[in-house]
Order: C-alpha cells, then structure tokens, then sequence
C-alpha cells in the first residue's frame, strides 16, 4: 500500500505538457458558428432600440426581443437577464449578441448592430451608492431558488443592498465602554482580474430531442444546470453539463457567465455555438469586489481584546452574482481569529454600475484581513505591545468559541503565528517586519458525492463533478482513490465531470474539494470492496449562519494560516521591496506535495500582486486598464525570497489549502511598513501612497 | 463586409522595401518586431489597410563598430531589424557601449526583446519606452531612407510627440549610429509597479568630452533634456552633490510630468529630481572608475 503522498512521480506525461489535453477552450462541434457579444458603451441606460438590419443574412443575432420572455437567473438573487433587456447597468453589459460561420465574421458582425440608449445616472462607489438619491439599480429583488443561495438573503427593497449581513455577538456598546484603549480606521481595497491563462469559452448545443448540452471551462456545473433550467424552464435533466478542464479560473469561472447567451444563440441557429471570449472582455466579466471596511477595535491595558466593531460596504456591480456570499464571508472573517466577548459586524453587499464582482481566491477574506490585521498592529503600536504577543494573548485556541457562537477545533492559528514569525527573524529585530494571520470559512453547508466503479480491465473509473483548473483536484481524489484501492494511481481514471453521469457536488470552490471528496471516497471504496462493482459515497456537512445575528456554523473546517513579510523602502521615492516573503499555512495532511507546494506557492504570487500592483482602474465606470500591459501582475523578477511550510499533524484530516496563503500576504507587508511607522490604509502599496504616508509620519508630531 | 484583412506586405531586399514604402506612403504600416503594432491592431486602436513587414529585409539585421567615424570617434551603426536582445548579447556593443546593451537588458521582458528591434522602439516614438532616452542622451542618429536618398536625423530631432516622428511617408528608419567616445554614462529606470513594466521616470545620463547630457524618459511626450541645466556642470572635473541635487531639482521644476497608471504628475515630479540627482552620483562613481557604464533597475 502506497503512503499518502509517496504517490507524486509517476509514468503517466503529463497532457498538460504534451499538449493533449482538452480545454474548454478547445471543444468543437461539426457545423459550429462563434459568437461575439455586443456591449453597452453606457455605465447605465435605458435600451431602446436593438437594430440587426446591417447584419449578413448568415448571422444569426439575438437581441432583447429574443430573450424577454425567458428566465430570470442569479445564483443567490435573481436580478439578471440572458441580455440587458430593458436597461443596461455597466460598460460591458451584453445588450445583444451573434453567432457567425468564424470569429472574425462575428466580430465584424456585432459591430453592425446599431443600438439606441438612453443614459442614465449611475453609481460607482459602494458608499455613495447607498445613500439617498443613488441611482437605483434593480427594482425588485428575487430571491434564488439555486443551491448556491445557501443562507437567508437580505436585500434592502429600494436601496441598491442585496444583502446585509450581521454579527451580533455580547453588548458591543458595553464593550467599548470597558475599553481602556480604542482604535479606529477606515480602509479600502481595489477590484482586481483573476486573469486566467485560458479565457471563458462555452459551447453549447441542443439536441434534436430537445435536451441543452453545454461545454463549458465552470467550476459549478450543477449551479450553472439549475439557473440555465429556471432560464429556458426545463427540468433540470433536460440539460446536461461538460466541464473540461480549465487553463484556471481562480473563481472567474462561477455560475452562469456566457452559456446562456450561447445557448440562445444555438436554440435560435438551430446548430451549436462557441464563444471564447477575447483578453479584454475578462474585465468586463468577473472581478473582485472593491471593498471599504471600517473597523473600530477595543482592548484592555494588557492587550485583552473586549470589543469590535466592523462595517464592510462590499461593491458587487451591476448583479449581485455571489456577492451576498462574499460579504457574508467578508463579514465573519473580519473579526479574525480572536477571542472578543463583543463583536458587531454589518456587512452590506451594494449593486453600483461597474461590472459584477464574485468569487476571487479568497473569498472575502483578503478584504477582511487586510483590514483586520493592520488594525491589530495599530493597536499593539498604540499599547506598546509586540505586534506577535497581542496576538497570541487573544488567538482562539482549541474549544474557545468564535463570535459566531460555534466551537473551534483542530485550531492552529498560534502554530501558524510562531512558525512564521521563527522564520522571518522576529526575534532578532522587528524593523522592517510585520505578520498577520487567516482565518477563512469553507463552504457550508454543503454537499459532495462520488461513484467509484470497477472496470472489466481491473482499473477503476471515479465518476466526479470536481472542476480542475490547474489545481491538481482530479490528480489528488485519484491519488486517494488509488491509495485506498491499493492499486498504482494510472489504474485510477477520471473522465471529464458530465451531469448526466456525475453524481451531485456543490461545486469546486472554496478550497473544498480535496478534504470533501476524500471523505466521500472513503465510503465508495468501501461498498465498492464489498460489491466487487460500484461503490457510492457521500460526504455532507450541515451548518450556516443566521443571516441577521450571524450566529450558527459558519464553517464546518477552518482554513488557517499566516504569512510574514520582511521589506525595505525606498525613502526617497517611496518604492517598496518585500525581502522575504514566508506563510505557515494549516495542512492537516498533505495528499500530493509538489502539487501542494506549487499551489500554495501560486497563492502567495497572487497575494504579492494585490499587495504591490494589482487593481483595475475605471474612469466613470470604463474599465481603463483591461490588457496585460497596463493591468501587470507579478513576473518571476518580482519574487522575493519565498518561503512556506505546511503545516502537518499525524493522523489530521486533509486541510484545503488552495486560497489560505494569499489573504495574510498583503496585510504582513502593510504591517512591515508600519513597523517603520508608515501607515498605508488602501491597497495596492504603490510607491506614490507609501511615500505619501511616509511623509504623513513625519509631518506628525513626535 | 466590415473591415478588410489588411494586405501583407513581406519585402526581401531594402531596395524593394523602400519601393513598396513610397508607394502606399501612410497607408501601409511598417511592422518590425510587431510587439507594439499587434497589441494595437488588436487593440482596435490601428486599422491599417496594409502592413509592410520588415522581418525578411536581413540586410537591416547588422551591428557594425567604425573604429574612427569623421569626428574621430569610434561609431557603432546598429541595423534597425536588429533585436533588442541581439544588441544586449553583442560583445562588442558590451565592450564599447556597455550601457546600451544593460539599457536593453532592462527592456520587458526576454520574450518580447527577441521579438522587439531598435528601428522599431525609435520609429515608434512611445513615451514609456526605455530606449528613446538613453539614445538621446547618446547624441545617437538615425538614417532615414527613401529612394531618393538618405538623411540623418539626431534622435532628439525624431521623436517629436506622442508616438510621432519626423519621419516622412515615404522613409525608412535604416540604421541608428551610436557615437563612442564616452567619458561615462548610467541609465535608471525607475518602475513603479512590476519588474516588466515600463518606467514610470526614467533618467539617462551622459559626460562625453567635458559635456555632461541628461535625458529624462516617460515623463512626457517626448525625452526631457536641458541643455542649459546641463552647462552648470560643463568643465567640473566631478559633480559635487549640491550640484547633483541642483540639476535635480531645475529637471524636475523644467518638466511638466504627465500623469498614467505608473503615477501621478506629482508624484513623477518628485522622483524625477531624486532620480536624476542619482544618474549623477551614479555617473561620479563610473567616471571615478575611470570609463565605464552602469544601468540600473
């Protein structure tokens, strides 16, 4: 029998590398046409008229007509349309479409569809978007039937809030009043683009008896089959999703994004339709939510956290897609992995006219630690503590309850702390340095199955709906099956995840996969073993949130980690340079190590890019920065020293780890500078905010 | 339909480029490494009907080093289909002009200087380039050919706005001619962001017989260079640092920064009179060393 990870090299080439594999990107169908969406120029406006006369008699084109009558969708609150029907609420907003015989044909084509608008107000700051007079949005807000709307939505009826979540943990008020020291800040985090090798593409196809079959690069195969049913009202079986695998996704590639759009097109074609889209409209697809958190944090003299107060104003764009997700998410990772006997989180998740914003690695949680954990550091500046022992003196601990009111297990956070502070030198001078810690909920409830059958040949077939985007998710469950088969990993095959085979799973985010679907395979293999045939496991995990006081099981398995960052700065110019760069993430037990390793290197790299130079820039709405020569993102010269270790425990359980090192990397750098008393309270740490807040420092009074 | 395909135009010979050059004047855009051309045709930005591509005119390719040029200087002539990483890896441009060939190590990244030539980034005339300043401040020329002859037109005299030259329609940049005879010279280039991008200030620095010239890069439209700045240091054997500081602070009261992604005018006004103050203490210590060149990140 194999050891759990011994089973890394292998015979198998890798199709990665020999160019066989198939991506989304890459499925064709005979007779197929390419479609190519056509964009409101307007942050919003009312579509008046949709002109499709110019086009060849060979286009086929969709426009506002064609879809008005069809299904409202939204994965947490219906508020979209297959096209902006009546207005459109962002520069970007597919108000129509066209499938053509090639590419060039449809691009040509959709600019010959004349459309009339009428301009609106808009909106593109979270903030100001609530106050009174913001333009309003959307006018009613349904909530989703979808598996994806797993808490109790929200929204605010006319005000631009699809959701508002809440904490209310002890007296906060009480708090602050036993407080000896408060401090208080206000932060801001930018939009930024996964930037995925490989672009969204979907194919999609109707069969003659009716039945939507769809190819799409998705990490929610059986979301995206439950909104596409409510669209075209279906029942769930007449469609059928593909996913192959993806040139990564990083969260990009979450319910519905083109494939209703796509599949409009080939219903009215009457032959299948492929779009891949083009570098700059993944700009205008997903990003992450900008966010602004104020937070006001309270202690005793000695360092005791009693009270903390956290507003999170979450900018979700045009549809609230997952947003209500992301700020619930937002919400209960903000108060850190502390114990604090009073906490009091409103997070609101506000529709402004930008693109919509989803799920980003990390969920939230960057946001949140960015806010939380600087404002750590201002506290132990303020009580002249050592920014690592006011943490230890308040990290929750094994049994403690978290402000949600659930207890805590298996909790590694001061492990994470101490290695990564052992690592960075802390010990030998804190100028220069700085820490912060994660604390990141994984998706719950939720739902994972799987159906491992023996074949006549003697290998083994893993029927799976997880998504693999580069993250080595298929490698892993099969590394497992074949560890428990006792048999080598090749014997192990894991066909691309189709719904009309695949058994349920939530879907493949919130670095769930791997810890869920082993758990299920355990019960597989063992009815497999006793049939000789198939076998089926299960894995559930109950829990969630009250929506409106926060308590109940946020999460059933807690992603912990940290990270610390040694800089130097360029005083003269501001310019900022991370030395060292370590993260001490929880691991629990590590399936395949390089593939661990390498994610949790990319992990890192992501975080070193929202913390140095990543974010979108928008003039009135207008994406300006959406190529990869203004938009940069981390190049191997950028690295600095990068370290890591996952952290293992004999008999543990595996941990997910795919998003856990990336939050805690931005705020140990911002902690690094404030160790040399420069204060950055917004991200990214451009040289031009660090020198001004360096001058900040020294204008104040000594 | 729509747009045409634009028509490709591949010359083999110079004589057949500058032919097919004078015949579709601006109608045909040159395309030499096409790394910046291609981001802007798919960009939509450029919608040329034709594209006259150099690639296949060899005779452009060359590095040639005249040992005594007419002003008794060494002159290295550099053929404009000649990559940027050619130049970066050529022994003898690191012999005698060590700074262009670390300059155009400093270039992007190795993808694209395997693709990008010299022509190409001057012909181009971006303001974020690094090239144009380092040239500049080289006292280089380019040869402008059509077929009724030749000109020579310095680098300062060429780049004449934002991605405008003096260029005529019916001209092709042929080669660039990098005088020698350097006393010292550093080029900075100051990123704000990523290690690949572009500057955000960048500052070229030059003393050639007694004459000191600074070239500041991706501030404005065009490089920034002062001449009567640059007469404060004529005949001091070294710059004192009050006066490196001096020259500095007038760079950067005489610039009037454009603002982008890789900062505010503000902010470049600041770096500027830091970094040329730099370019400076950076030039004492080559010349100090006596000879020599140096760029930095």
């Amino acid at each position: 029998m194999p050891e759990p990870g011994d089973n890394t090299h292998y015979a198998e080439p890798d199709p990665r590398v020999t160019g066989a594999i198939r991506y989304a990107q890459d499925v064709e169908l005979p007779d197929m046409l390419y479609a190519c969406v056509v964009r409101s120029p307007y942050a919003h406006a009312r579509v008046l008229r949709v002109d499709t006369s110019a086009l060849p008699a060979d286009v086929v084109a969709l426009t506002p007509d064609d879809v008005r009558s069809l299904g409202l969708y939204g994965c947490q609150i219906k508020d979209q349309q297959v096209l902006a029907v009546e207005r459109a609420l962002y520069i970007g907003d597919p108000v129509a479409a066209v499938a053509a015989a090639t590419p060039r044909a449809a691009r040509e084509a959709a600019e010959l569809i004349e459309v009339d608008y009428e301009e609106l107000p808009a909106v593109f700051d979270a903030v100001e978007a609530i106050q009174p007079g913001a333009p309003l949005l959307h006018e009613d807000l349904a909530i989703s039937d979808n598996d994806a709307a797993y808490f109790g939505m929200r929204p605010e009826p006319q005000r631009n809030v699809c959701h508002h979540f809440r904490i209310r943990h002890g007296d906060v008020e009480q708090g602050f009043a036993e407080a000896e020291v408060i401090v208080e800040e206000t932060y801001r985090t930018p939009s930024a683009q996964h930037v995925p090798m490989e672009p969204h593409a979907c194919l999609a196809h109707w069969t003659p008896e009716g039945r939507l079959e769809v190819w799409t690069g998705t990490q929610t195969p059986f979301n995206l089959r439950m909104d596409l049913a409510g669209i075209f009202g279906l029942p769930q079986e007449h469609i059928r999703i593909i996913a192959p695998p993806m040139g990564g996704a990083f969260g990009a590639k979450t319910f519905v994004r083109y494939e209703a759009i796509v599949a409009c097109l080939a219903r009215k074609a009457g032959r299948p339709v492929k779009l891949v889209l083009r570098r700059d409209e993944e700009w205008l697809t997903l990003n992450r939510h900008p966010a602004t958190i104020h937070v006001k944090l309270g202690a005793k003299r000695d360092g005791t956290l009693v009270a903390k107060q956290v507003t999170c104003w979450v900018n979700t764009g045009a549809y609230a897609d997952c947003g209500p997700g992301v700020a619930q998410k937002m919400g209960f990772a903000s108060p850190g992995p502390y114990r604090i006997p009073h906490v009091w989180v409103d997070s609101y998740c506000i529709y402004t006219n930008l693109p919509s914003n989803g799920a980003f690695r990390g969920y939230g949680a960057t946001q949140a630690v960015w806010a939380s954990e600087r404002t750590m550091d201002l506290l132990a500046e303020r009580l002249g503590l050592d920014p690592l022992e006011l943490r230890l003196k308040n990290v929750l601990v094994d049994g403690d309850r978290y402000c949600t009111g659930e207890v805590m297990h298996d909790v590694h956070f001061a492990d994470c702390l101490k290695a990564v502070a052992e690592q960075i030198g802390w010990q030998g001078g804190r100028r220069g340095k700085g820490l912060a810690v994660l604390l990141k909920g994984m998706q719950t409830p939720s739902r994972a199955s799987i159906v491992v059958e023996a074949n006549e040949d003697g290998s083994y077939t893993v029927h799976c709906a997880t998504a693999e985007m580069g993250q080595g998710a298929w490698r892993a469950i099969r590394m497992l099956a074949a560890e428990q088969l006792g048999v080598p990993v090749e014997r192990v095959h894991f066909p691309v995840p189709d719904t009309d085979i695949v058994p349920y799973d939530t879907r493949t985010t919130s670095s769930r996969s791997t810890y869920m679907m082993g758990r299920a395979l355990v019960e597989a293999v063992r009815q497999l073993k006793e049939n000789g045939e198939l076998g089926y496991g299960e894995c559930v995990n109950e829990g969630g949130l009250d929506p409106d006081t926060g308590q109940g099981i946020a999460s059933t398995h807690w992603h912990q980690g940290a990270a610390a960052a040694e800089v130097r700065v360029d005083e003269e110019t501001g310019k900022l340079e991370v030395v060292h760069l370590h993260t001490a993430i929880y691991a629990g037990r590590v399936v395949n190590p390089p593939a661990a390793q390498l994610q949790n290197e990319g992990s890192m790299i992501m975080g070193l890019g929202s913390a140095l130079f990543e974010e979108i820039a928008f003039s009135e709405g207008q994406v300006t920065n959406a190529n990869l020569s203004d938009y940069n993102i981390p190049a191997a010269d950028d690295l600095p020293r990068l370290t890591y270790e996952l952290i293992e425990r004999p008999g543990a359980e595996i941990h997910g780890l795919g998003e856990t090192a990336l939050p805690p990397v931005p705020a140990a750098i911002g902690n690094a500078l404030f160790s040399l008393g420069i204060h950055v309270r917004d991200l990214p740490l451009t040289p031009e905010r660090v020198l001004e807040a360096s001058e900040r420092r020294r204008a104040a009074p000594v | 339909m729509a747009r045409p395909i634009p028509a490709w135009l591949a010359p083999t010979s110079l004589e057949e480029a500058l032919e097919l050059r004078a015949r579709y004047g601006e109608e045909a855009i040159v395309v030499a490494g096409g790394t910046f051309v291609g981001i802007l045709i798919n960009q939509g930005l450029l919608q040329p009907a034709a594209l006259l591509a150099l690639r296949r005119v060899r005779e452009l390719a060359y590095l040639r080093v005249e040992d005594a040029s007419a002003a008794g200087r060494p002159l290295l002539r550099i053929g404009a289909m000649t990559t940027h990483r050619a130049l970066e890896r050529s022994p003898l441009v690191q012999r005698g002009w060590p700074v262009l060939a670390s300059t155009f190590a400093l270039v992007a990244s190795p993808r694209v200087r395997n693709q990008a030539t010299v022509g190409g980034v001057l012909a181009d005339a971006d303001y974020a380039s690094d090239p144009p300043a380092l040239l500049h401040a080289l006292g280089a020329s380019v040869v402008a050919r059509s077929p009724q002859g030749q000109r020579l037109i310095p680098v300062e005299e060429l780049i004449v706005g934002h991605y405008e030259t003096s260029l005529r329609p019916d001209e092709l940049l042929t080669e660039i001619q990098v005088p020698g005879g350097l006393e010292g010279a550093v080029y900075r280039k100051f990123r704000s962001r990523s290690s690949e991008d572009r500057p955000c200030v960048a500052v070229a620095a030059v003393r050639r017989e007694g004459r000191l010239r600074v070239a500041v890069g991706a501030v404005a439209e065009r490089p920034q260079y002062f001449p009567e700045i640059c007469a404060l240091a004529a005949g001091q054997p070294t710059i004192e640092p009050e006066l490196a500081r001096e020259i500095g602070e007038r760079y950067a009261a005489a610039i009037d920064p454009l603002s982008d992604a890789r900062g505010s005018a503000h902010y470049r006004r600041r770096v500027i009179a830091v970094e040329v103050r730099r370019a400076l203490e950076d030039l004492n210590r080559i010349i100090a060393a006596r000879g020599g060149s140096q760029s930095h990140a």
